[in-house]
């Protein structure tokens, strides 16, 4: 792990819906280059986590720091332009618009910089999904759900991220596609120092890539550690890896 | 030509030229709502302000071209500021909390041109003047006019929104709010933005159409009223929908008037809005609100 600033800080957090309280003072931090697994039962919190930390849900306790700068309740849009990439679930791609409007927009709190940078990212994507390649003119919703969830990271690459949070990118899909995506998401780890949070309900697959993993069971970090020491631990074995969790195909 | 077939063809003109008026309306109507979830009870308003600001301009000595294209900024300024004032401090309100705000801003700007204007009526000189013969069929320039700025105003606003990164960055906001937030678009501006073009769109048919339909204080009520009836027939989501919902519902109001009671021409729009509502609330030309959300 590099000696830096944490890419992501999460600090004491908590946060819900009305008088409902989803998340109860939650840490953790990612380090440039690391890739975090985040797994966890159905409604234990991943996705609220991450709408918190990219801004769309406001904290009612605790910190959110990316590269050690306080970001806590800065609008999602302001974040953006400061190196965050929220790639959520269901993808929510722009269904009316074509592959490569949904991808430049995804560069779209980059516009006043540079050209370059952007067509550097855009051909490092197209490289990424070769599928996205061959549908540029082709409008988002038509899309597969596989091509669309490409889209959905690939747009959220175009923002040229130092942080980036995967909302469960194999929901959904068929074996190869999951596969095909955590191939991707394992290239993205091994390259730069992008910070990467995985939040994925199939804890195999997301555990294989990752650095370092928690989970989370009911709004706090139940457990923490490398993956081997997850896989190899009875409670994750028994909750979280046992039946209802289909291996990836290889 | 037979004069009844002189007769359909002159009716259908006139209809298209009152019917731009509608469309463009309309299509103010569905820019706001379709990046807000408004429908803004002043859309008429803002064609009403523009005639009046063009023949304010005009009398105090600016040739017509220049006054008219003074009063269309003015009117789109002038829209940024009431969503600023009025609008954008209620967010997150109920939609009868925008009801009333909007309404709120139709009846000060109403009143406000009552006292200023007065009760009567007064219109813009016809653009050019004279009539023109097509093979008999008599065309008042003016309904030309109108439909050459309707023709201008929806391809320069379509190339806006095709072309231009802020254009696309609108669409992204109407069509998936959250993630254009996580791209960096700001809802807040672009809600800005909806009134512009709204205000933009409402002040040309405000301005063009006044020669034709002569304006007073309380003429947006019958315009905001028949722009939302011919944008719900695209189901408040579709701009071509909303243009093509205005020259149908003039073209309709004109023979319909002509051909079973002239009484009934402004009773047209409401028996239109109402079969709308009740057999396809997801517009006539629009999609339904299911489809257009997959
Ligand atoms: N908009 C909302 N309003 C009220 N409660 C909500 C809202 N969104 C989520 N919740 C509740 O918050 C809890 C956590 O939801 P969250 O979506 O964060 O879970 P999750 O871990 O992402 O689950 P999943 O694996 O099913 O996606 C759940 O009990 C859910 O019902
Ligand atoms: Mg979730």
């Amino acid at each position: 792990m590099t000696q830096a600033a944490p890419r992501l800080t999460v600090e004491g957090l908590s946060a819900g819906y009305g008088r409902i309280e989803v998340l109860h003072g939650l840490g953790l931090a990612v380090a440039p280059g690391e890739l975090l697994a985040v797994v966890g039962a159905n409604g234990a919190g991943k996705t609220t986590l991450l709408r918190v930390i990219s801004g769309l849900l406001p904290a009612r306790a605790g910190r959110v720091l990316l590269d050690g700068r306080a970001v806590t309740g800065m609008a999602a849009e302001k974040l953006a332009s400061a190196g965050l990439a929220h790639v959520p679930e269901n993808r929510l791609v722009f269904p009316g618009m074509s592959v490569a409007d949904n991808l430049s927009l995804g560069a779209y709190a980059r516009r006043r910089g540079s050209g370059e940078a952007v067509e550097r990212d855009r051909r490092f994507v197209l490289d990424l999904f070769p599928r996205l390649a061959d549908r540029l003119a082709q409008p988002a919703g038509t899309l597969s759900g596989g091509e669309q969830q490409m889209l959905a990271i690939g747009r959220g690459l175009m923002a040229g991220p130092k942080l980036l949070l995967l909302d469960e990118p194999s929901l959904g899909l068929a074996p190869k596609l999951v596969s095909e995506i955590f191939a991707v998401l394992g290239r993205l780890r091994d390259q730069g120092d992008l910070g990467i949070v995985l939040v994925e309900q199939n804890a195999r697959a997301a555990l294989r890539i990752a650095d370092r993993a928690i989970v989370l069971d009911r709004g706090q970090v139940l457990l923490q550690g490398t993956p081997k020491a997850l896989l190899d631990d009875s409670r994750v074995q028994a909750a979280y890896l046992g039946r209802g969790y289909t291996e990836v195909a290889r | 030509m037979t004069a009844g077939v002189i007769d359909f063809l002159q009716l259908t003109v006139a209809g298209l030229s009152a019917g731009s008026a509608y469309g463009l309306v309309a299509v103010g109507f569905v820019t706001i709502h379709s990046v807000t979830g408004i429908i803004n009870l002043a859309q008429g308003e803002f064609a009403m302000v523009a005639a009046f600001v063009a023949i304010a301009l005009l009398a105090a000595g600016l040739p017509l071209p220049i006054a008219g294209l003074l009063a269309v900024l003015v009117v789109a300024l002038g829209a940024a500021v009431v969503e600023r004032v009025a609008i954008a401090p209620a967010a997150g309100s109920s939609v009868v909390a925008y009801i009333m705000l909007t309404l709120g801003v139709s009846i000060t700007l109403k009143a406000s041109v009552l006292l200023i204007e007065g009760p009567q009526s007064k219109a813009l000189p016809a653009f050019t003047g004279g009539i023109l013969s097509f093979g008999g069929v008599l065309v008042r320039p003016q309904d030309l006019w109108i439909l050459a700025a309707t023709l201008v105003a929806a391809l320069g606003l379509y190339a806006f929104l095709e072309r231009t990164v802020t254009g696309k960055a609108f669409r992204a906001c109407a069509e998936q709010p959250t993630a254009a937030r996580l791209v960096g678009v700001s809802p807040a501006r672009m809600s800005t933005l909806s009134f512009v073009l709204a205000g933009t769109v409402g002040a040309v048919a405000g301005v063009v159409s006044s020669p034709v339909i002569q304006t007073d204080w309380n003429i947006g009520l019958f315009l905001g009223l028949k722009g939302f009836v011919a944008a719900s027939l695209g189901g408040l989501a579709s701009i071509p929908a909303a243009i093509a919902g205005g020259l149908l519902l003039g073209v309709v109001e004109s023979l319909g008037a002509f051909y079973v009671s002239s009484g009934l021409r402004d009773a047209i729009a409401f028996f239109v809005l109402i079969v709308v509502l009740v057999a396809r609330p997801g517009g006539v030309f629009g999609r339904t609100q299911a489809a257009a959300r997959v």
